[in-house]
């Protein structure tokens, strides 16, 4: 084999991809050739170095307000249409909640809607209540999400018109006090799984509207 | 010995358990994101942000660039979220993404650039005007960054990320022996700068 010969099967030779016959020649070449021993050394060499560098680089910047800008420009005019049915979900939630403690708990139930948010010892109290430990992690999550979001939201207060501000408020007002009502039910009634449901369901969509309210303000 | 292979074997597992944990995680988050919700994109982007800008800087040399086609890539896949379906992780999805977002770009800039420049030697639209440096201070980063775009994509795929000819060979819509022709041709150029 001569050294032009070895040159040309080097690369498979550092890659393992040679074998039998073919690979026994580049050894004996080798073993007999310094100026080739270098050329692999330094193939090797290189390849390790090369190994050695890292996969993963940090920008120099913060690229995630571009990309979230760009998504957001995309998606105004969804969330523009679907603004507009915030106030019309969150009605649709309490006129739900509403009939259904009705049902389940009388007139005074109903009457509870207009109480004022319970204090968070309660509202701890109150979601421990809830026997089902699937809903009940489901809960945590939610609430932890809902707060999340609600920080978010506090973060840019500024950039929302004031008179949507005023809806928004008014609209979680009236999910949190859907909220304190099904806890103060569970309170009662711990093993209802209708209620356990319902609590789960009114936390999803706490967040549901946070989400698309936060969104909107990032869109704007 | 079969206390040694329990400990290994007890290691794997809670390996694999960690592995699965975190899949699972990624999951709620994509499910999450496919719903809508920006605030587990994000954090589904840092997660994976660096893999994205790294590969996004070897393939294009330029770190402005490199932001550009990060956030070009991740656009596209808040865009395309719908159809991961988990069969992989989340950033094994993102690979093909970002290498078709390098090469996408790639090629409307070469064509930006045939519009205000001779043609006559078409390789000069592959060369990079950096020499690289001396072995003593051999900055492979810079050497990578000069040689022709082809090659240099697959010693990036293939001597840095360590994937195979046929896996480049797919990624890259070409043949496998293309993939092993460029590669040494990116290593000949590459052991060349390191001996100059």
């Amino acid at each position: 084999m001569t050294c032009h010969e070895l040159d040309e099967r080097l690369d498979d030779w550092v890659d393992g991809a040679l074998a039998g016959a073919e690979a026994q020649a580049v050894e004996s070449h080798l073993a007999g050739c310094a100026a080739c021993r270098e050329r692999e050394r330094q193939l090797r060499q290189l390849l390790a170095h090369a190994a050695a560098l890292p996969r993963s680089l940090a920008p120099q910047r913060d690229l995630w307000p571009g990309i979230a800008e760009r998504i957001e420009r995309g998606s105004a005019w969804s969330a523009w249409a679907s603004w507009h049915t915030l106030g019309i979900a969150a009605a649709a939630l309490v006129l739900g909640l509403a009939a259904f403690l009705w049902n389940d708990a009388g007139p005074r139930a109903v009457r509870t809607v207009a109480m004022p948010v319970a204090s968070p010892s309660l509202r701890a109290v109150a979601d421990t209540a809830v026997s089902d430990p699937v809903l009940a992690a489901a809960a945590r999550e939610y609430e932890a999400a809902a707060s999340a979001l609600l920080e978010a939201l506090q973060r840019r207060r500024g950039v929302l018109p004031p008179e949507d501000l005023a809806r928004v408020e008014a609209n979680l007002q009236v999910i949190d006090r859907a909220l304190e009502e099904v806890r103060q039910a569970l309170v009662k009634d711990p093993a209802s799984p209708e209620l356990n449901r319902m609590l789960v369901a009114t936390h999803r969509k706490k967040v549901d509207v946070l989400r698309r309210v936060v969104r909107l303000s990032t869109a704007l | 010995m079969e206390g040694l292979a329990g400990v290994a074997s007890g290691e794997v597992l809670i390996l694999m358990s960690e592995d699965h944990d975190r899949r699972a995680a990624e999951m709620r988050l994509v499910r999450a994101a496919q719903q809508g919700d920006l605030l587990a994109f994000e954090r589904l982007y840092r997660d994976n942000e660096r893999k994205v800008f790294g590969l996004c800087f070897r393939l294009s040399s330029d770190p402005a660039l490199a932001e550009e086609l990060t956030q070009e890539v991740f656009v596209r896949a808040w865009r395309k979220l719908s159809s991961f379906r988990g069969d992989s992780a989340f950033s094994s999805w993102l690979y093909p993404l970002t290498l078709n977002v390098a090469r996408s770009e790639h090629r409307s800039r070469a064509r930006r650039d045939a519009r205000v420049v001779a043609t006559e030697d078409p390789e000069r639209l592959e060369r990079t005007p950096r020499p690289p440096a001396p072995e003593a201070g051999f900055d492979l980063e810079k050497a990578i960054a000069a040689l022709p775009k082809g090659a240099r994509a697959v010693f990036v795929l293939h001597d840095v990320e360590g994937r195979t000819h046929e896996e480049i060979a797919a990624l890259l819509a070409i043949a496998p022996g293309t993939s092993k022709a460029q590669l040494f041709r990116a290593r000949r150029l590459l052991r060349e700068a390191l001996v100059s």
